[in-house]
């Protein structure tokens, strides 16, 4: 009884994923039906919030989904997982969801008594606290008031750290540490920010590229790509710097590095527009068709070049 | 902004636990209005509502204008509404807070777009004079349901108004004192009035919520109606979702209450009328 | 005062050639806009809306958040092109502010807000085009932002706009149909078929109220499969492109389908 007018509209507005309405007869015909096999092999279900997934009898509720008159619905748009008899729906774009051992790359928002609070692109800012952070002048030494005085020497408003998730509070705020000698202020390069869910959970989440280009992949979407740093001049070897480490002052950085470090970064932020997940190998390959190519750096930010670039690694990989 | 201090947990929970049971903190029954006290003032066109604590007090004046040329036949009703501290320690004065947004939108809504009053009749003189009737309401305190009472203060005002007589030869006018010529009344097409549903998890409806029961609601429901069951406005911005049965089940009680409701105005106004001496010489 | 245009002519169609039931063509954009989390642009027959959704993150005044849920915070800016006639509106409008709060309160119960204690999700409307149901477009355009934006919803909300002319209830009104028939509001989660707002301001008989409120109800539901195809393409998509891109090494892992649960 109650169907859309069937003249087109007069916007213009669409998009990758502009959706007009279907005719009433192509309607079934678009979303072919399937076999309820619900939770059957290489098929990944897709759900939108209000979709009933399942019996509450049978499975447990997770993450993106409640419960509602013996049925686990949907409450996020994405795909359904299934770990046993836990259900979670992960939605296909969110913020960053922390997870306990989560290497995050942030920035200090605030500097408050004895705690920075980090933005990380959670749901509320991350706090470091004065005593999950390496000091100078070792490792080991207690946190005396005079730290707490200068805390801004350490980091001030604006710096760029990366830190690792350490707990959490009882609201659902992280705690973050820096407790490493990998971690802590970052310089000498420039940030990336793409969707968290591109990045996946790598074994290493330090990516040093063979053009002299070193990544940091935080797991909350945002991406430090810097210069590259000598593995002598890393933890405490010869030449390691203790008072470097929370340096504001950028080292010299040579006309090809900082090359590098926009082809990197407009590589990634290419990669993200087009939704592709980022890891090493996938970073790896587009930089080599980058250089192959061998067009200028901005040239890689054109639509069409981008869209080479993403076709050419489905192409590259499926070989 | 500041928030209104929320009511503390042991109250919450008790409050919460009576209305499962239907009961109320005040003892009324679940669907049991507050009987509005009307009183008139020595002027016409003032009046002071009171449901309980709450008391709303409204005010007619009307005064000779010359209308807007896009409307030159139709007279003007302006409803100025206010919100002090006077009403309740939790409103400040100052920047509009979103009660006071809510309320002076539901009496225009009420009063003024519901077409209660005849804006023709208040044309003295097509594109050159016409009545500018001024409503102006003061919420004295604020108890709960403090919409419901300001719309029937509203309302019974403009009833309980009279204009001074004028009469039109050629291009002159005359206003007729009222000790020469009895003023008459608004021309009005109907009489709205505004019912406050409240609701809550686990418990049916209750009509008339009190201050408490306001705030601790998971949502409110307000009709405006008159008592030949014509809508006037339905307004449930948002709170808890409800089956539609549910909103049709409270449209029948709003029915049954407006007609109560009228009987008492009418009823009322008419004693206030015998009441007064009108001199005409 | 009211306009000589037929609201319904004799053949039974509408000043724009549609009939009773027809609704106005709905156009949904799930681009991502700038920096938000989530955005959607809705339009619906000639009225345009974009929303943007921001959050949830760290709110910006500490002393508005609640320890137990998140904070909904709804800002509604109107074009002053929107309009057949330019004018500029403050924000402080009263029209505006009270739809921006009917906004807020619409999504409160929907949103699952107590996941997310302390923090606060922004929601941007943008009205750029207006010709009538324009609460029930800012609402629909909400919604889908939300989604977009991953932040957990109970359900849709969709709403639309219903008219009686005499006797007969027309469904979607444009700004000459609301100028001049009785006309509310519906707005409905799919789902449970629970109604979250009606906003009626004009004089109806309590009969009329009740049929018209009954087909606004059942319009909601064609609505939302409209949102929920919206939804589910831009999922495949993304997800399409998230597979290509990472699986594409692994053998020919490639084949295997992404395949939508379609149940109504």
């Amino acid at each position: 009884m109650i169907s859309f007018a069937s003249f087109p509209s007069t916007s213009e507005a669409y998009g990758r994923y502009g959706n007009t309405r279907h005719h009433p007869d192509v309607e079934d015909d678009v979303h072919m039906d399937l076999d309820e096999d619900d939770f059957e092999e290489n098929v990944q279900r897709l759900t939108v919030p209000g979709e009933s997934i399942t019996s509450s009898h049978a499975f447990m509720r997770g993450h993106g989904t409640y419960v509602d008159n013996d049925e686990v619905i949907a409450s996020v748009a994405g795909t359904v997982e299934r770990v046993n008899k836990l259900i979670t729906v992960r939605a296909v774009r969110s913020r960053y969801n922390p997870e306990v051992g989560d290497l995050v790359v942030g920035r200090i928002t605030e500097v408050q008594p004895r705690r920075w609070k980090v933005d990380a692109n959670s749901r509320q800012d991350a706090v470091l606290m004065l005593s999950s952070v390496n000091l100078p002048g070792g490792v080991q030494r207690r946190k005396l008031e005079s730290d707490e005085l200068q805390m801004r020497t350490f980091f001030e408003e604006g710096d760029l750290l990366v830190a690792e998730v350490q707990a959490f509070f009882s609201d659902g705020a992280m705690s973050l540490h820096t407790r490493s000698l990998r971690y802590g202020k970052l310089r000498n390069g420039q940030l990336v920010t793409v969707p968290p869910i591109l990045i996946r959970r790598l074994k290493s989440h330090f990516v040093s590229l063979p053009c002299g280009v070193d990544l940091i992949l935080g797991l909350n979407g945002y991406i430090w790509v810097s210069k590259h740093v000598k593995q002598s001049e890393q933890e405490g070897e010869e030449g390691f710097d203790a008072e470097a480490v929370y340096s504001n002052k950028n080292d010299d950085i040579d006309e090809a590095t900082r090359a590098a470090i926009s082809r990197v970064s407009n590589i990634i932020k290419i990669l993200a527009a087009h939704f592709v997940p980022l890891t090493d190998s996938v970073l790896l390959e587009a930089y080599e068709w980058a250089v192959e190519q061998e067009s200028s750096v901005k040239d890689l930010l054109l639509d069409d070049v981008g869209e080479n670039l993403v076709a050419s690694l489905g192409s590259g990989l499926r070989q | 902004m500041p928030r209104p201090p929320s009511p503390s947990i042991p109250e919450k929970e008790f409050v919460y636990g009576a209305l499962k049971q239907s009961l109320r903190l005040d003892g009324r029954a679940m669907l049991e209005m507050r009987t509005p006290t009307l009183s008139f003032g020595p002027e016409l066109g003032w009046v002071e509502c009171a449901m309980g604590k709450t008391r709303v007090l409204a005010q007619v004046d009307g005064k000779m204008v010359k209308p807007p040329p896009e409307r030159p036949l139709e007279g003007i009703i302006s409803i100025h509404s206010e919100l002090s501290p006077m009403a309740s320690n939790e409103y400040e004065p100052g920047r509009p807070t979103e009660e006071e947004v809510a309320l002076t939108r539901m009496l225009d809504k009420v009063l003024r777009r519901s077409d209660a009053v005849d804006k023709e009749s208040l044309c003295v003189l097509a594109g050159q004079r016409v009545w500018h009737i001024r409503l102006t309401i003061h919420v004295l305190s604020d108890a709960g349901n403090m919409v419901d009472c300001a719309c029937l203060a509203g309302i019974v005002a403009l009833k309980h108004f009279r204009r001074p007589e004028v009469e039109v030869e050629g291009d002159e006018i005359t206003v007729h004192h009222p000790s020469e010529r009895a003023p008459v009344p608004l021309s009005m097409h109907h009489t709205p009035f505004c019912f406050t549903f409240a609701f809550f998890p686990d418990a049916p409806p209750l009509v008339d919520p009190a201050r408490l029961e306001e705030t601790l609601s998971a949502g409110l429901l307000s009709v405006a109606l008159n008592a030949q069951k014509e809508l006037c406005v339905v307004q449930k911005a948002g709170g808890s979702p409800l089956p539609a049965e549910e909103v049709l089940a409270i449209m029948d009680i709003a029915v049954a209450k407006a007609r109560e409701l009228d009987r008492l105005v009418e009823a009322r106004l008419q004693e206030d009328w015998k009441g007064r001496v009108v001199e005409v010489r | 005062m009211s306009s000589r245009i037929e609201i319904l002519n004799d053949g039974g169609y509408r000043s724009d050639g549609r009939k009773q039931y027809e609704l106005r063509d709905i156009t949904i954009d799930l681009t991502q806009q700038g920096t938000a989390d989530g955005s959607a642009q809705l339009t619906h027959g000639l009225t345009q809306v974009l929303v943007t959704v921001f959050g949830p993150r760290e709110a910006k005044m500490r002393s508005q958040t609640l320890h137990d849920r998140a904070v909904l915070n709804v800002e509604m800016s109107v074009a002053p092109f929107s309009t057949g006639e330019r004018r500029k509106r403050s924000r402080a409008d009263r029209r505006i502010l009270e739809m921006a709060a009917m906004i807020a309160s619409t999504f409160e119960p929907v949103v699952q807000t107590n996941l997310y204690p302390r923090s606060q999700i922004d929601i941007y409307v943008h009205v750029l085009q207006q010709d009538g149901s324009l609460l029930p477009a800012c609402i629909n355009a909400t919604t889908l932002a939300l989604v977009t934006a991953g932040v957990p919803l109970l359900d849709f909300v969709c709403a639309v706009t219903g008219g009686v002319h005499s006797t007969s209830p027309l469904l979607d009104l444009t700004t000459l149909e609301e100028n001049d028939v009785p006309h509310m509001t519906v707005a409905v989660m799919p789902r449970t078929r629970k109604v979250t707002l009606v906003t009626m301001e004009t004089r109806l008989h309590v009969e009329r109220f009740r049929e018209l409120f009954e087909l606004a109800c059942e319009a909601g539901q064609t609505i939302h499969r409209e949102m929920k195809y919206a939804v589910k393409d831009r999922t495949v998509a993304l997800v399409n492109a998230m597979d290509a891109g990472s699986k594409g090494g692994a053998a020919d892992d490639h084949d295997r389908d992404v395949v939508m649960d379609d149940r109504i």
